[in-house]
């Protein structure tokens, strides 16, 4: 039985995406639309839940990506640099942790 | 010259433009503060946006509404235009039937409502009539619950004209003057597209898509075809695009090149959307008759919210309509998507690639713009994605997304001049 992520999605321009390759992990993009590129970061559903709370602004939208959005552009910067530091996608604890 | 509007009638500005005129009309007449809401709908009605309404609407309009789509009269009409007040308000200012009184916004006086009638009327009837729900989280039955017991009906009339504010000046253009407008472009068949969205490329096609069904048989060797790209400026929720990113990207779209200047116009429509699906979908085509398009677009789940309304309700709801009904033909217009093995934006009746296709899906085009990642020209022209930044900066206090801030510090669309009176 597969267990739901909640990804957040970080979207891949150039300077992030040679970061990415610096690290090891430009495989990990994946390519969403026209050949834009996204790093979707997992969260489980605890984690969801804690995101939402610490950035009320932010949604986790249901009804299409199954994802969570509208998370602030710098909240967003951090979690890309935490990939980057810890050279792994699943770094929310660790992000969380900071917060 | 006369325009004739929807439901056959010429359409009549209820307008005093001259100052003296309008100070002696207002002259001791009980001053009632209006919301928002009511002030664009005023906006909307005395320069005929909304004609045949020439005030906001009495009990048998209301109930012909909700009975059978139509005004008392018989045309065609899908959402109730009315004006409420509490009985304790009524008490206060002393308001009873038969009365002038003067409607105020902004601290200033804004218009004149001969009362005709005052009555109440049942708001889930309306709900349910209007929305086909009594469910609070609609945001068009919250809005029709949040009335005030007490409807107020009769005619406005417009005493102070308001000041259309920059960046939206530009693109403020009345019925008349649209009307006016298309004559100068020589357009003789002219479609309607309805926005609340910076576009992308999805949107680009579906304008240019109805443009091309709207052309149809015309000749070619000279156009007259034109497509209005006619935005909804109304009330903001958070999270929303703000209204000046929407109006400029719109418009950046033709002084970019993407559409030719003698075949594309931006201009703004006041309302406060009601996400009444197919209802609304006969009233946006009620409101571009009396600015004198003749076609409308209707795309997928046109004005609909979350899963109220079948994709295509907007769509049917025009069958339903006896021949005659409306002056304006709506074309129906199925997805565009992002196909990866065309290479290109594709039509969902025309692509075959269905399991390869990428969606447009607003909350992902929204994540891009949010990281401030510039997509690829395909999806998002560069012209437009650079506005969308530029705009953030100038108006949104640096967001391109409705926020607190900018709810509480934006220059407003429009503002009333003081009268003296």
């Amino acid at each position: 039985m597969s267990t739901e992520t909640y990804p957040i999605n970080i979207w891949i321009n150039e300077e992030r995406y040679e970061k990415l390759q610096q690290v090891g992990l430009a495989g990990m993009a994946q390519e969403m639309l026209a050949g834009l590129k996204v790093l979707r970061v997992p969260c489980t559903e605890e984690q969801k839940d804690k995101v939402l709370k610490l950035f009320p602004m932010a949604k986790f939208d249901a009804a299409t990506t199954r994802s969570i959005e509208l998370l602030p552009r710098d909240v967003k910067d951090k979690i890309f640099d935490t990939v980057i530091a810890n050279k792994k996608l699943d770094i929310m604890d660790v992000f969380l942790a900071g917060c | 010259m006369s325009y004739v509007g929807h439901g056959g009638k010429e359409i009549i500005e209820r307008v005093i433009t001259d100052p003296s005129e309008a100070a002696a009309k207002i002259r001791g007449l009980a001053k009632i503060p209006i919301r928002g809401q009511i002030a664009r709908e005023i906006i909307g009605i005395a320069y005929g946006f909304f004609s045949p309404l020439e005030g906001f609407m009495g009990k048998a309009d209301v109930a012909a509404v909700c009975d059978r789509m139509t005004l008392a009269s018989g045309a065609v009409w899908s959402i109730p235009i009315v004006f409420d007040m509490s009985d304790s308000e009524l008490a206060e200012y002393g308001i009873k039937e038969g009365d002038t009184v003067l409607l105020t916004y902004q601290n200033q006086p804004m218009a004149t409502l001969e009362v005709e009638e005052i009555y109440s009327f049942d708001k889930v009837k309306i709900a349910q009539s209007v929305y086909g729900t009594t469910e609070e989280k609609h945001p068009g039955v919250a809005r029709t619950f949040a009335y005030k017991d007490k409807f107020v009906g009769g005619k406005i009339t417009l005493v102070n004209q308001p000041k259309i504010n920059e960046p939206f000046d530009k693109f403020f253009l009345t019925p008349i003057q649209t009307r006016q407008k298309f004559a100068e472009k020589g357009w003789k068949r002219i479609v309607a597209h309805q926005t609340r969205n910076v576009p992308h490329t999805g949107h680009e096609w579906l304008m240019k898509g109805s443009w091309l069904q709207t052309h149809g048989d015309a000749p070619v060797e000279k156009i007259e075809t034109g497509l209005l790209v006619n935005a909804i400026i109304g009330e903001k929720r958070k999270g929303d695009y703000i209204d000046e990113a929407i109006v400029l990207c719109q418009d950046v779209l033709r002084t970019a090149g993407y559409f030719r200047e003698d075949t594309h116009l931006t201009s703004i429509t006041l309302w406060d959307m009601r996400y009444a699906g197919p209802k609304e979908a006969i009233f946006h085509a009620i409101l571009r008759t009396n600015l004198g398009l003749t076609h409308h677009m209707f795309g997928r789940d046109h004005a609909g919210v979350g899963t109220y309304y079948d994709p295509y309700d907007a769509h049917r709801i025009f069958d339903q309509l006896p021949p005659g009904a409306l002056d304006i033909k709506p074309v129906r217009v199925l997805e565009w998507w992002y196909c990866p093995v065309c290479a290109e934006v594709a039509y969902m009746g025309l692509c075959g690639h269905t399991k390869e296709r990428q969606n447009f899906s607003g909350t992902l085009i929204r994540s891009i713009i949010q990281d401030g990642v510039k997509p690829p020209r395909l999806i998002f022209r560069p012209e437009v994605f650079d506005l969308i930044m530029e705009t953030a900066e100038k108006y949104g206090f640096g967001s391109p997304f409705v926020t607190d801030q900018y709810l509480q510090n934006r220059n407003p669309v429009f503002t009333l001049p003081p009268m003296g009176a």
